[in-house]
């Protein structure tokens, strides 16, 4: 990959001497004075190598022709006109690569397309474990990362630009020192990792340095949890669920859909799990106990709200009710005191005896916010319900690196007492997001020479003596494996943009003073688990598939110490203290865009709206409706908030169905130097935080400020007003009323007043949207944007209503304000046959193609906007400024090379991927076949986790869809106006327990 | 000649004063012939600076896009269009008074249908101007033009907004011939009145050489009659075309079968409020009484008077139909018009438009000048927002989702106001330099004009 | 204008009232006279008989070019929307002329009043910004309270004796002869 063009044009030079030496073909300089005049005499230019990118395209351009031109004699000089060939670059195709997205103690296994030698879009791999091919809203955006204008560029000490041999040569010489006092006053902070090579490289590094301090530390990790499975197993691994499996899900304070780790493949087996093809099939059942809502409290058939403090107390009296029924579970019998009265006792009974009755079938999952004991009581009840092995697995994770807050602090009190005098800052941006009470910035400035690694020139890089620019994993060289332990290579497509350098590279100088490049590194490692003999071809397959086949590491097995566990929860402090409104607890819980601020400069992840606030560009205070009530604040007042002897101002969002006296806040907000899109938006909660409470703590106490705050929301009005548009029943009534949701609108036969036009020939594209598999995560949303080059508005036009999003995740409340339940509805054009948008454009720059796609043609659009008006969804966007008009270099090549990239005055609206389904009508065509089901999906189809699109040919009876349309579920919104969409919705199923109609969730 | 007594025909006094062909001709051409006073310079200048601004905004808007507007999804249309609509309605008096009047042989008419199809034009122009700058490339206009291009791609005739382009067009294309033709003779009047050479060669060449001959006069009233003829079907056409840009719309509160008629009863309603604004300054600046007279102005009233409760009953059976309907989102769209979040434009809507017009119904407020006046003005308020609470029905629609709040942007009333300093400046100048009443047509309805009042020996 | 270049001299008489005009113009037409003209501010009720004019044609004019406008305007819609680029817009016909009506109808009273306007001044032969009559400082009064009768010279019947003899007796006063220069 290394010849890949940088767009510093250093390759560049050579390329286009190699084009001058293909000036010199006959057929060549015959084909230009045809067909490019004014390319052919760009090639004098091109010798004294003066280019503008039109000659560029241009000779491009014909390059590539001629490669059909002059085919008949030695084509591989001429299709690829480089020095140094990558064989498979072919201009105007796009190539896919294998690589891996590593966060925190997993990884992402993606696969990458590029263009010439850019990434532009990031899918799941499908032969991977943690994304099966599919992705989340974070994937999607980390391309935007790669190309973020302002990311880092150079090594920099103090103020003076540097480069990296001044680092290399200053290490040098500080090596000796450390390695004379075997690293004493040496530190080194890293972020979390599950990588052989890093944890090699970190092995390497104490063994170097034995007095030198090694701390991995996040703001959020699977610590807890880790933890949770050592007590109660003896041994470090990492759970992985086959959610497939379950047939009762039971989640204690646990976003598995969505904030929690591995949520891309948990969510596919959740949905897996209620696809419900006819009312015959059986569906799970999700038990959710949580105080603020979440994407998976959304999708919940049993939500009971509590405040995160008595969650705990919620899973020793759900132990206690098995072991009632026999269940070998160890005691915390010194626990029985906790209050849970008002929770119906009805509820806990139930419960178990459901979970007894699906033995093997059933799984408790913890969320990582909960204390280690509550995580070893939940092993020990997943084993006595023979869980594991089935729906639950702990693997042995040998090479993981996760979070310690006990050793951070430590590090910080080192620190302050001035006994380090080196800390490597390998990543991460402790100075904005270590909690306030460790005082980590002062501690940092006590340090005589920091050295840190990282993306952006951030909050921390700014205090630093040394700051080196960190590699995006599109960058650099490495590997990682996924929870299940399965191995994955993480390989670049493209140098590095700037003079960056990837964490094990700067790792593998601190240990050894060596600069070695990342593919070295790795390799390296590689080599000693993978037997020599056919090193090579097992590379060569890791680094095509992305992973290297059926590796995972040993699961351990469900011996449960209940000893440990035991004696874990009594000397756990599960005590829940009194909450009132004068004492409130407060949850700190990562954001659904920038998770911990890492990715508060991403414009993508800033602009899609929060799934279930749909806020954008914000945080806030969350709290529920009886909170707000008692102590009269409605949503956007701003309240002083106390905890702990500090305070801030934040800003109220009421959500109903939150806990009461619970009040949720985001991290990752408030970011002080973030970049031109990150910093100063939204409140920075780590002021707030502390490390003996990371995640949630009673003491909290709000005062109006009588001051207001504006909020950017994407959907104003939350309510259904009782219009049929999600359709939703019972399990039972399901059973009981198969078509309840076609039938739900009686509307006079749909007949129109002319003939209409037939579709009946060729591929009809239409789609199918399951409602019961939607969680609302918005990996649709971001997946689109990068596709279809959808450009971010920011805050003030979000508020004016004016976001560009062409699929939107509409949510709506139901219920009461106490019980409420949230449904969430993706909602794209509709490409309906008889489209209104259609007849009322004056100048025809909406029409339907005969493939029945609604196509908008920008060129031909003059921006009279009457074809929003007139569309029931009203999914039509529109260009009020030029958006895209001051886009900086790198972000132009984030950009999709199939996608026209708007400008001002035109509408634009979703297209079913037009430019997929012509790349999969030339490849079929070259091919001489038809298009296979399932070979072109739209961008929102691939990237979806719970795979709740369908999409495909509408004429053809096997086809995925058409199946889909098929089930008695599936309806059309708004179906009586007659628009004939072909984009239709499988009504939503939920499947609450019958033993428990009536009983209350409690509000916490 | 004209020194016997006045018996006007079935003693209806049209024109009161002891009036003469001559004390006619003076008493309007005087208007144009001596300097404007002070009072049409304190009009004048204010509307002009208005009108300035209103161009500096277009500018402003070419230059940085729609975004200037308060205009989003799912209100994508806003004030633009509001006022569109305002301003054809505004033009509609005109055309009805210079045509269905004289084909009706309302004789009254003559004294306000001059400056009744001048406005006509001037709010043509002022309608036409939002239509152009609210499009997104308004550099790309031209395609909803029917003309072969290298694109080879024709408008689409399906589009309301194209039978607009048409409609309009033609409106203002055929008022504007209409009023020129009425100006031919009394143009021939101001050239032959012409003391200076200047004044002599343009008059001359706008009367065309007018002679005033019966030879002339035959093709010329034939003329009149098939311009007066076409253009009765055209006004009630245009702003029943008007109306299908929201009725052939499927959005609820919109998609409404009655908008055509109620929009040409809207129009006519606030044409003629406009009509009675403007004839009471003139009337008053120029001393017109003798010519405009009470009962013209009375006669006005109560054509208001009719067609503000034809508004107001279209206002109810849209609520009826809605109910009727069962239709749950039609009968939302309406409920919320009244009591939603633009309630307040709602009701000052029907106060304006139903309420004010009912005190005609007394002679004593229908003959008080300061009333009428008054009434005038809040009509228009009225109809503005009788528009505007039309357009503003987008906000609601069926996925409560995509509900949003439109409001207008300083941009947005700025443009609206800058409309009236054009229009009223345009007006200026026509009163300034054309007669604003017809000459030829008032004598024409004098006693003295009748051939057969003093000759027996006619036939 | 080569009807003007004819014209050698006109003869203008200038009478009281509307009343008196209409005399002149009948007993014109009874001494059989064709090439002559009543000048009035205002049209004259009943002025075409006494001058026994038959009826203008223009009505006739206006409903053909109507009618071939309406006929042109739907031709072009059709031909567009079904020939030139046919479109599928909104599942409808290609030819959808429910739709095309008010365009039609438009088109159709534009040309109506284009040719209303165009065929009046033709037939008057306007613009024509010089004539004889415009010589006679009296005759500015035609646009004011002034009625005149012109003979023209072309006229068979014309004879300046007795033309000038036939308009006094009709109680015409200030006779002119006007040249033209």
């Amino acid at each position: 990959m290394s010849s890949v063009n940088r767009p510093d044009g250093r390759n560049g030079r050579e390329y286009w001497r190699s084009l001058d030496q293909l000036s010199q073909t006959g057929e060549f300089k015959e084909f230009l004075n045809r067909e490019f005049p004014q390319g052919a005499s760009e090639l004098e230019q091109v010798e004294n190598n003066d280019w503008s990118r039109r000659n560029f395209i241009t000779l491009m351009g014909a390059s590539l022709a001629l490669a059909g031109l002059a085919s008949c004699r030695r084509p591989e000089t001429h299709v690829l006109p480089y020095v140094k060939a990558p064989e498979e670059i072919i201009p105007g195709i796009a190539i896919q690569y294998a690589t891996a997205m590593p966060l925190g103690t997993g990884v992402y296994g993606v696969v990458v397309e590029a263009h010439e030698g850019r990434p532009t879009k990031i899918e799941g791999n499908e032969l991977h474990p943690s994304t099966k091919g599919a992705s989340n809203a974070w994937i999607q955006a980390s391309i935007l990362n790669l190309y973020d204008p302002d990311r880092s560029r150079r090594v920099m000490q103090g103020a003076s630009e540097k480069t990296w041999s001044d680092v290399t040569s200053f290490w040098r010489g500080e090596l000796t020192k450390h390695q004379a006092n075997k690293g004493a006053g040496l530190a080194v902070l890293s972020e979390q990792h599950n990588s052989p090579t890093f944890a090699r490289l970190v092995r390497q590094f104490k063994s170097a340095f034995p007095m030198a301090t090694f701390v991995t530390w996040e703001p959020a990790g699977d610590e807890l949890k880790i933890e949770g499975i050592r007590i109660a197993t003896g041994s470090v691994a990492q759970p992985v669920y086959d959610l497939a499996k379950a047939s009762v899900i039971v989640s204690l304070d646990c976003d598995f859909v969505f904030g929690e780790s591995e949520s891309v493949v948990n969510a596919r087996g959740f949905a897996d799990g209620r696809r419900l093809k006819s009312e015959k099939e059986s569906m799970n059942r999700l038990y959710v106990v949580e105080s603020a809502f979440t994407s998976t409290g959304a999708t919940a058939d049993h939500r009971i709200c509590l405040q995160v403090q008595r969650i705990g107390a919620f899973a020793i009296r759900l132990a206690q009710a098995l072991r009632a029924k026999g269940l070998a579970i160890p005691s915390a019998d010194g626990l029985s005191s906790i209050d849970l009265s008002d929770i119906d006792s009805k509820w806990v009974s139930e419960l178990a005896s459901e979970l007894l009755s699906s033995r093997g079938r059933s799984v408790v999952m913890a969320g990582r916010r909960l204390p280690a004991p509550v995580h070893a009581l939940v092993c020990a009840i997943n084993s006595a319900l023979d869980n594991v092995g089935s729906t639950v697995a702990w693997h042995s994770a040998p090479d993981v690196n996760v979070t310690n807050a006990n050793e951070f602090a430590t590090l910080v009190n080192a620190m302050k007492s001035g006994s380090i005098s080196t800390l490597f800052v390998l990543g991460g941006n402790p100075v904005y997001s270590a909690p306030a009470d460790l005082g980590f910035a002062d501690a940092y400035k006590k340090v005589a020479t920091t050295i840190h690694l990282g993306t952006h020139v951030d909050e921390t890089a700014e205090v630093s003596t040394w700051h080196i620019p960190q590699s995006h994993f599109l960058e650099a060289w490495g590997d990682a494996r996924s929870v299940d332990g399965t191995l994955s290579a993480i390989q670049p497509l493209i140098e590095p943009l700037y003079h960056s350098k990837s964490d094990i590279e700067l790792l593998a100088l601190v240990v050894s003073g060596v600069d070695a490049r990342g593919y070295d590194i790795v390799r390296e490692t590689w080599g000693a688990s993978i037997t020599a003999l056919d090193f090579e071809s097992k590379w060569r397959r890791a680094l095509h598939d992305g992973v290297v086949a059926d590796n995972r590491t040993a699961a351990v097995p469900a011996l449960i110490d209940s000893g440990a566990v035991a004696n874990a929860l009594r000397s756990a402090d599960l005590s829940s203290d009194k909450l009132s409104s004068s004492s409130m607890e407060i949850v700190f819980a990562v954001s659904g865009a920038t998770f911990d601020g890492r990715w508060a400069n991403n414009g993508w992840l800033q602009e899609v709206p929060d799934p279930i606030t749909k806020l954008t560009w914000d945080n806030a205070a969350i709290m529920s409706v009886g909170t707000a009530e008692v102590l009269g604040l409605a949503s956007g007042d701003i309240v002083k908030a106390g905890y702990s002897g500090r305070s801030m101002d934040l800003p109220v969002w009421i959500v109903p169905g939150n806990a009461d006296n619970s009040v949720t806040v985001a991290l990752g907000y408030g970011r002080r130097s973030a970049g031109s899109v990150g910093t100063d938006i939204g409140f920075d909660v780590n002021a707030l935080r502390t490390s003996k409470a990371p995640y949630f703590d009673a003491g909290l106490t709000l005062s109006k400020t009588g001051r207001t705050y504006v909020f950017s929301t994407t959907q104003d009005h939350g309510s259904m007003e009782g219009r049929p548009i999600i359709r939703e029943a019972t399990y039972e009534e399901y059973k009981r009323d198969p078509n309840f949701a076609p039938e739900m609108v009686e509307h006079p036969p749909l007949e129109s007043m002319w003939n209409e036009h037939k579709y009946d020939t060729g591929y009809q594209w239409g789609m199918v949207i399951d409602l019961n598999s939607c969680v609302g995560c918005n990996a649709c949303t971001v997946a689109c944007q990068s596709e279809n080059n959808i450009p971010i508005v920011g805050k003030e036009q979000v508020r004016k209503g004016r976001e560009m999003h062409w699929i939107r995740l509409d949510r709506y409340f139901a219920g009461s304000t106490d019980e409420p339940t949230v449904l969430h509805q993706p909602m794209a054009c509709h490409h309906c046959e008889l489209a209104p948008c259609e007849q009322v454009c004056p100048v025809a720059a909406t029409v339907h193609d005969h493939e029945g796609l609604n196509v908008m043609v920008y060129n031909r659009c003059i921006g009279t906007r009457y074809c929003s008006n007139n569309c029931p969804y009203k999914v039509r966007r529109f260009n009020f400024w030029n958006y895209t008009k001051d886009y900086p270099e790198t972000i132009k090549m984030a950009q999709n090379p199939d996608v026209t990239v708007r400008s001002r005055g035109v509408m634009e609206k979703c297209t079913y991927c037009v430019q997929r389904i012509s790349e999969g009508r030339i490849t079929a065509k070259k091919e001489n076949r038809e298009i296979r089901d399932g070979e072109v999906r739209s961008a929102c189809q691939q990237a979806c986790p719970t795979g709740a699109i369908t999409f495909g040919n509408i004429l053809d009876p096997n086809s995925a869809v058409s199946q889909a349309k098929k089930i008695n579920r599936n309806y059309v919104v708004l179906e009586e106006l007659n628009t004939k969409p072909r984009t239709s919705y499988l009504a939503r199923v939920r499947n609450p327990n019958p033993a428990l109609e009536g009983v209350s969730c409690g509000r916490g | 000649m004209s020194n016997q007594s006045n018996q006007w025909p079935h003693g209806d006094v049209l024109i009161t004063g002891n009036q003469t062909f001559e004390t006619v001709t003076t008493s309007v051409s005087r208007v144009v012939e001596q300097k404007p006073g002070k009072g049409w310079w304190m009009l004048f200048l204010p509307s002009l600076a208005l009108a300035l601004m209103s161009f500096s905004l277009v500018g402003q808007l070419f230059y940085e896009g729609l975004g200037l507007w308060g205009i989003m999804v799912p209100v994508v249309w806003g004030l633009a269009i509001v006022n569109f609509v305002f301003w054809v309605g505004i033009g509609h008096a005109g055309t009805l008074i210079s045509a269905i009047l004289f084909l009706l042989r309302q004789r009254w008419r003559t004294s306000i249908n001059r400056f009744a199809e001048a406005m006509t034009i001037f709010a043509v122009i002022c309608a036409l101007m939002f239509p152009t700058i609210h499009v997104g490339r308004v550099w790309a206009l031209y395609w909803t033009m029917p003309i072969p291009n290298q694109m080879n791609m024709w408008p689409n005739f399906r589009s309301p907004l194209m039978w607009d382009f048409f409609a309009v067009g033609t409106y203002f294309t055929v008022s504007l011939m209409f009023w020129y033709v009425g100006l031919i003779p009394d143009l021939a009047t101001l050239r032959d009145r012409a003391k200076d050479k200047v004044r002599k060669i343009i008059f001359g060449i706008l009367s065309m050489g007018w002679r005033g001959g019966n030879k002339q006069w035959k093709h010329y009233e034939l003329a009149y009659l098939i311009l007066a003829a076409v253009s009765t079907p055209l006004v009630l056409s245009v702003h029943s075309i008007v109306s299908t840009d929201f009725a052939t719309s499927l959005i609820p509160g919109w998609h409404t079968t009655i908008f055509p008629p109620y929009f040409v009863a809207g129009a006519i309603f606030s044409g003629f409020a406009m009509v009675m604004t403007l004839s009471l300054i003139a009337r008053k600046v120029w001393h017109l009484e003798d010519i405009i007279t009470m009962r013209h102005l009375e006669r006005m009233n109560i054509i208001m008077l009719v067609t503000g409760m034809m508004v107001g009953y279209a206002y109810s059976t849209e609520f009826f139909i809605a109910w009727y309907s069962g239709n749950e989102y039609e009968r939302f769209a309406f409920i919320n018009r009244a009591f939603g979040q633009y309630a307040w434009a709602y009701w000052i809507m029907v106060s304006c438009n139903v309420l004010v017009p009912q005190t005609f119904w007394f002679k004593k407020m229908r003959t008080s000048l300061v009333w009428m006046f008054i009434a005038s003005i809040l009509i228009n308020v009225g109809m503005w927002f009788e528009r505007f609470v039309i357009v503003i029905t987008l906000a609601s629609d069926f996925l409560p989702s995509s509900w949003g709040y439109y409001s207008a942007t300083w941009h947005d009333w700025a443009l609206l106001i800058g409309s009236f300093g054009l229009f009223f400046t345009l007006f200026l100048l026509f009163l300034r330099f054309l007669p604003m009443i017809a000459m030829s047509e008032v004598k024409a309805i004098l006693p003295q004009a009748d051939p057969h009042a003093h000759h027996e020996g006619g036939h | 204008m080569s009807k003007f270049r004819e014209v050698t001299q006109i003869m203008m008489a200038e009478y009281a009232s509307t009343g008196a005009l209409m005399h002149a113009a009948e007993a014109l037409r009874d001494a059989g006279y064709k090439d002559y003209d009543c000048h009035s501010p205002f049209p004259i009720h009943g002025m075409d008989q006494a001058m026994g004019l038959k009826r203008s044609p223009l009505g006739y004019i206006v409903f053909t070019v109507a009618v071939c406008g309406l006929i042109g305007i739907m031709t072009l819609m059709w031909w567009t929307s079904t020939t030139a680029y046919p479109l599928v817009i909104s599942g409808k016909p290609y030819f959808s002329f429910q739709a095309f009506v008010p365009p039609a109808f438009a088109i159709t009273i534009l040309s109506a009043a284009l040719t209303a306007v165009i065929g009046m001044l033709i037939l008057n032969r306007l613009p024509q910004l010089f004539h004889p009559l415009f010589y006679s400082e009296r005759f500015s009064r035609v646009t004011d309270g002034g009625f005149y009768v012109s003979v023209e010279s072309t006229d068979p019947k014309f004879d300046a004796a007795r033309t000038r003899q036939l308009l006094e007796s009709l109680g015409g006063s200030h006779i002119e002869i006007l040249k033209d220069a």
